[in-house]
């Protein structure tokens, strides 16, 4: 419950390949609150493959574009 | 910071305030007379009516200092709310079973009435601390 996810991502780096989106941006585009963006990109939350399909489809990557499983686990 | 969270440090600040004072007032008469004698059933309900009404107040003041987050919640902010709600059942179970115990071994019914209130109380500061720790920390549900 308390370990940080081994699910890295990309959101930020997204977010700011798409015209600077700020957190906000993406959580009403989502439809989930600025801090569970927060949360998620500082890998303290993983997301349910539902909401996951749905930030990538803001940004129109793929899945693996935004949420990376490395083989390493730490 | 999420309305969830404003809500749960409103229950944590009440129940903090509420526990304090009923307890103040009930330890300051333990410390004078025997606790069949003490004036606890009163002071209880203020402290019952005050935690209900003070945690509307808090909310709605919480509510009205951002409206638009007021009524927003997401799937973290359900799965945080569920956790949270189950480790204020496992104490208030706890507390119950106190209780139950001592109606067992027929103790005061001081002691029994406040091994309720106090499970109670306790509940809602435990489900609360979670909530919070979960907000400010890494949470997975899994």
């Amino acid at each position: 419950m308390v370990k940080p996810t081994h699910v890295t991502n990309s959101i930020r780096t997204l977010r700011f390949a798409n015209g600077e989106m700020t957190q906000a941006d993406l959580a009403d585009r989502v439809g989930v609150t600025r801090q569970t963006i927060i949360a998620i990109e500082q890998r303290k939350y993983s997301p349910s493959l539902e909401m996951a399909f749905q930030i990538a489809r803001v940004f129109n990557v793929r899945l693996d574009e935004v949420f990376q499983y490395p083989d390493e686990q730490g | 910071m999420a309305f969830l969270e404003k809500s749960q440090w409103v229950v944590l600040v009440v129940a903090v305030a509420t526990l304090a004072a009923y307890g103040t007032w009930t330890l300051t008469q333990a410390l004078s007379k025997p606790v069949a004698e003490i004036d606890w059933v009163q002071p209880m309900i203020y402290s019952i009516v005050a935690f209900v009404v003070l945690n509307v107040v808090g909310n709605v003041i919480a509510a009205a200092t951002n409206p638009n987050e007021a009524d927003k919640s997401d799937q973290r902010d359900k799965e945080i709310n569920a956790f949270g709600e189950r480790v204020g059942n496992y104490l208030i179970i706890a507390g119950a079973c106190v209780a139950l115990v001592l109606t067992m071994v027929a103790a005061d019914r001081f002691w029994i009435g406040n091994a309720i209130y106090f499970a109670g109380i306790l509940g809602s500061l435990g489900a609360s601390v979670t909530k919070i720790a979960a907000y400010h920390g890494p949470f997975q549900k899994w």
